[in-house]
């Protein structure tokens, strides 16, 4: 999962970016609102964390320019305008929940945890397939109750694919939605990845669909 | 209003006044000319018997006697008021000479006994006969050819007859006079109408202005009110702009505190330690601070703006939109009635946070079922002006008995349980009374809270 976070002020925007990737999420930030709007534009971002009060471009008109340009991926507005007014602006510009400056870290992550559910159509933040059960909420993951030890980037590819249960999942899309924009990227780790996943679930969940990518399915579906 | 304290009614009494005064005083006067010319003419003809009489009187013995009677036939029809007659003054009766129609009566003349008289001299003066005819008498004494004794010659015409003509000019002078007065009244009054009628249409558009239907005067007016009207508007101007300034800073003052305690908060979750607690513990209660004086200053800010109007409907509809997407996941359809005439008059950012926290409580609240009204008032504070209601219902558990009062209260939360800094009912409770408006909490038909909240709409009362 990979996610945005545009904040003007330095040190938030540490602290976001540091506590979304503690969370297990590749990030990349932006300080102004021309920044963040390119990036937003250019890059798949599974959801982004938006501050409405930006230098340059003001976030509403962030927000109205990616959705004109048909970018749907989930926003989560942060603002110090808490009134009413300024979250309707908000919420009409396109935008998918908001918390009010100033917040508590945990708020944000379970409200990106939540948009993220939402996005890919699930009700709980435990998503499950088979015997493989993964709490988005606690980063746990277990196959018939026993705790599989995970790596970040391990957990990172495994929480996609449960994101996106049952699609056909390229690699090229992997790599964009696990690294952040400045990371070295190189496909074949890819498969050195889902290969470990593999093993360590110890379940056939992960299909290889030749020539196009991943495919995550129940392992009774197997044809 | 007090229709004689207006300046329609000064300008007006005052000109009716003055041309009432004026026209009674020209009426008097017009009415004494006339009669005073009548008398003229009446005393040149009088004057003419009067040197018939010297011509043909002379003095036979030490009486007088006419040679030859006068032309006139007036003078002897009896009694009828047009008589001569000549006495010595203070003579004796059988000198006396008077005309045929004074038969043996005699016409005092002491009326006319003045010192000092020079001879010749003529007097005019008002007397009576016998039968009552107002006489107009002229007289002048001589002494005749032979003699040293001075004579009286009085000659009088019948007044009565010119008195009709008097009062016939006078009914004449009165209708016209009245119908000038009753005109120059009608002239005062349209004139008085069309002079003020551009303040009466600086006054509606004050009231336009205060209702919210405009925001600047924009009527053309007489050099006179130009100026006010240009003072005016460049007092409605500043004073927008005051509050718009004013409402700027409190927001960038709000964005400039809450990054900053975002950051303090988020810095001292990642450590731990005593500090770290006594930093987030300090944060917490500055962000309550901050925000509870924040909204009182931008209340403050706000408070009586002329003339703010707003659409109720606007605000319930964008805030029941925003609030079904905040709680996406509870999947409620608020279900919402609207009422197209009604007007809030007020601040639009007011009504949105009194509806925003009664509509979030409501999604905080509710067992899946919530309630938007918009209406006027069933129940209006008072018959001065037009109410509206805004009810927002749900089917939660509402309230407990006495727990309205609480709710009310600042930071007062009677559920601990679910997030809330415990302003939202206070700030509604606040800024409805502010309008002069109030806030009621009651059960609803759903089965839980029902928040009424009754505010000053435009138009009068109905």
């Amino acid at each position: 999962m990979r996610l945005l976070v545009v904040e003007d002020d330095p040190d938030l925007n540490r602290q976001l970016v540091t506590a979304l990737s503690d969370a297990g999420y590749a990030v990349d930030s932006a300080t102004d609102g021309e920044e963040g709007h390119f990036l937003g534009d250019t890059e798949p971002y599974d959801a982004v964390i938006l501050d409405l009060g930006l230098p340059v471009m003001d976030g509403v008109s962030v927000l109205e320019a990616w959705r004109r340009e048909g970018r749907a991926m989930p926003v989560l507005i942060l603002t110090a305008r808490d009134r009413w007014s300024d979250k309707v602006a908000g919420f009409d510009a396109g935008a998918d929940d908001y918390v009010a400056k100033p917040f508590h870290m945990e708020e944000v992550l379970a409200r990106v945890r939540a948009l993220l559910r939402r996005a890919s159509g699930n009700a709980s933040s435990e998503l499950s397939c088979g015997d493989l059960v993964v709490d988005t909420a606690g980063a746990r993951v277990t196959v018939a109750g026993n705790a599989i030890k995970l790596t970040s980037l391990e957990f990172r590819l495994l929480s996609y694919m449960m994101h996106h249960k049952g699609k056909v999942i390229s690699r090229t899309e992997l790599v964009e939605h696990l690294y952040d924009q400045d990371f070295d990227r190189d496909s074949n780790t890819i498969e050195v990845f889902v290969g470990r996943v593999r093993k360590k679930l110890g379940i056939h969940v992960l299909k290889t669909v030749r020539g196009l990518g991943y495919c995550l399915s129940e392992p009774d579906e197997q044809a | 209003m007090n229709r004689r304290n207006s300046l329609a009614f000064r300008l007006i009494a005052a000109a009716a006044a003055v041309s009432i005064v004026l026209l009674l005083a020209a009426g008097v006067l017009l009415s004494s000319l006339f009669t005073a010319a009548v008398e003229r003419s009446l005393d040149a003809r009088l004057q003419a018997v009067m040197d018939g009489l010297l011509a043909s009187v002379e003095l036979d013995g030490n009486r007088p006697k006419m040679d030859k009677a006068l032309a006139d036939t007036r003078f002897e029809i009896p009694l009828n008021g047009w008589y001569w007659q000549i006495r010595p003054i203070g003579g004796a009766k059988d000198r006396q000479l008077a005309s045929a129609s004074l038969l043996d009566e005699r016409l005092p003349i002491d009326q006319f006994n003045v010192p000092d008289r020079a001879d010749g001299a003529r007097m005019a003066g008002y007397m009576r006969d016998r039968s009552g005819n107002n006489l107009r008498a002229i007289e002048q004494r001589f002494s005749l050819f032979g003699s040293k004794e001075l004579y009286s010659f009085l000659v009088t015409g019948n007044f009565d007859e010119l008195e009709a003509e008097v009062s016939a000019f006078n009914n004449a002078l009165i209708a016209v006079l009245g119908l000038l007065g009753a005109g120059v009244v009608a002239a005062i009054f349209f004139q008085v109408r069309f002079g003020l009628r551009p303040l009466s249409g600086l006054q509606a558009e004050l009231t336009q202005i205060r209702e919210g239907k405009q925001d600047r005067i924009s009527g053309d007016y007489p050099v006179e009110i130009q100026t006010v009207t240009d003072e005016l508007n460049l007092l409605l101007e500043s004073n927008t702009e005051i509050i718009e300034r004013a409402r700027t800073q409190v927001g960038n003052l709000a964005h400039a505190l809450k990054t900053p305690l975002s950051v303090l908060t988020n810095e001292a979750g990642l450590h731990g330690g005593p500090l770290a607690r006594k930093v987030t513990e300090q944060a917490g209660i500055m962000r309550d601070q901050v925000s509870m004086y924040l909204d009182r200053a931008r209340r403050a800010a706000r408070a009586h703006t002329i003339g703010s109007v707003c659409d109720p409907n606007d605000v319930v509809k964008a805030l029941v939109r925003t609030l079904e997407r905040i709680h996406i996941e509870q999947g409620i359809k608020v279900d919402a009635s609207y009422d197209a005439q009604v007007r809030f008059r007020g601040e639009r950012q007011d009504l949105e946070e009194m509806v925003g926290n009664l509509l979030d409580n409501a999604f905080k609240w509710n067992a899946g079922r919530i309630s938007a009204t918009v209406r006027p008032a069933r129940a209006p504070i008072d018959n001065r002006i037009s109410w509206l209601e805004i009810i927002v219902a749900d089917n939660g558990s509402g309230l407990p008995d006495g727990g309205a009062e609480i709710a009310m209260q600042r930071g007062k939360r009677l559920d601990e349980t679910k997030p809330g800094s415990g302003l939202g009912l206070n700030i509604v409770f606040e800024t409805a009374s502010m309008y002069g408006g109030k806030l009621s909490l009651g059960r609803s038909e759903l089965g839980g809270l029902e928040a009424v909240l009754t505010l000053p709409a435009v138009g009068s009362a109905g």
